[in-house]
């Protein structure tokens, strides 16, 4: 009876491979919370696009200000002569004319990309992985990922070189081999990532597909 | 989380600015193209009537107005510039806030910087970077970990969360500090040892 007790906490311990047992996992894919937490951690801020029109609104009102104070003087820095732009205003250009419509046609397009832009929530920055606490959020930069996958990927004996592409919920490794007989090579590689995976626990399942070359040479 | 004001800034100037945008095109060309003659007006006419031309002139107060309106819309946009660009970076922290007798406070990156030596110490990690941000009394903590690329990622995950946050946690005297940790990995290492 003690015999087999002990059996049975040795083969425990050997289904992971005698690396130390995971931390509890915090079941935190299986809560919508801290998946809405994480996601909205790593959505893209949109800093860039937002910096740099908030540099246009600054540059043109600033110009604007100093044309239309010095307007008001009385002594315009840059006279505009009224035949070049005020003139064909009141005369040759028209409402319907093909010139407004792309003027405007254009002005429309910049104001509905601005709005896709601020809307669409963009693809996450990181890949979120579970964690123990609620006030913890901790997410794997996809580049980072990506890189640190191919590496494993690429120590795996036999394996000359591997490239690994992220989907949103797949990894695809692409490896290529020199050896003659590939055998077992493609399921050593699809462990081995999914191991890593399985460690890092991500909040929702990513699935591994392994594609395996051979190189002659 | 008190990142999430700074997260949402870009956005919603952005959506605002698409708007206005896409409505003043949308108006003109609705005119363009004979959307409606009656509210809008003729699609053949002139952009600006001599009235209009004549109008700044006339009135002195016009380009007073435009500059005072331009300034308003460079300072709004210098207002949103900065808040989009703001880091919020805590440098001190108040420790035993005790009216009384006076506040102790505790220079931030000291705090941070033991849980970084803490951290880097565990075989598993590299490099490790970390800035507290937000209020000086319920920080956030920004933390950055590179762990060698053999390690075992639960082990370093295990480090962070029952060792060197709850010794920062007691250090700042807080009973939560939100968090986001960045994990990356590197291998130098492995480089090294082949």
């Amino acid at each position: 009876m003690n015999e087999f007790a002990s059996g049975a906490d040795h083969t425990a311990v050997l289904a992971h491979d005698g690396k130390p047992p995971l931390p509890a996992r915090a079941d935190a894919w299986s809560r919508p919370g801290p998946r809405r937490q994480a996601r909205r951690e790593f959505r893209p801020r949109r800093r860039i696009p937002g910096v740099l029109v908030a540099a246009v609104l600054v540059a043109a009102g600033i110009v604007g200000c100093i044309w239309a104070a010095s307007a008001a003087l009385g002594q315009p820095l840059w006279n505009i002569p009224h035949s070049d732009f005020a003139g064909p205003l009141q005369s040759t250009v028209h409402w319907d004319d093909t010139g407004t419509l792309a003027v405007a046609s254009a002005v429309a397009f910049v104001g509905f990309l601005l709005i896709v832009i601020a809307l669409v929530p963009g693809r996450p920055r990181a890949i979120p992985v579970a964690s123990g606490d609620d006030s913890l959020v901790i997410g794997v930069p996809r580049r980072g990922l990506r890189r640190s996958l191919g590496w494993l990927a690429a120590d795996v004996a036999g394996i000359d070189e591997a490239k690994v592409r992220m989907g949103r919920h797949s990894v695809t490794v692409r490896a290529t081999t020199r050896l003659r007989d590939p055998a077992g090579l493609r399921e050593s590689v699809q462990a081995v990532v999914e191991d890593r995976l399985a460690r890092l626990d991500p909040l929702w399942p990513m699935r591994v597909k392994v594609r395996l070359r051979r190189k002659k040479g | 989380m008190l990142t999430r004001h700074t997260a949402r800034v870009s956005r919603i100037g952005l959506l605002i600015i698409g708007l206005i945008l896409l409505l003043g095109a949308g108006a003109v060309l609705a005119r363009s193209l004979k959307a409606s003659t009656t509210v809008l007006g003729n699609p053949h006419a002139a952009l600006l009537t001599q009235g209009q031309v004549q109008y700044a002139t006339k009135n002195s107060w016009v380009w007073p107005v435009v500059a005072a309106g331009s300034f308003v819309i460079a300072a709004l946009a210098l207002w949103w510039m900065a808040a989009q660009t703001r880091t919020r970076t805590v440098h001190r922290i108040p420790v035993e806030p005790d009216r009384l007798h006076g506040t102790t406070t505790l220079r931030a990156d000291a705090a941070t910087g033991a849980l970084t030596d803490e951290l880097k110490s565990h075989p598993g990690i590299r490099a490790s970077d970390a800035v507290l941000h937000g209020s000086a009394t319920t920080p956030g903590l920004r933390l950055g970990v590179t762990a060698e690329n053999r390690a075992d990622p639960g082990l370093v995950r295990a480090g962070v969360e029952t060792e060197a946050l709850p010794h920062l946690r007691g250090a700042l005297e807080l009973d939560k500090i939100p968090t986001v940790l960045r994990l990356q990995f590197s291998r130098a290492f492995d480089r090294h040892l082949t």
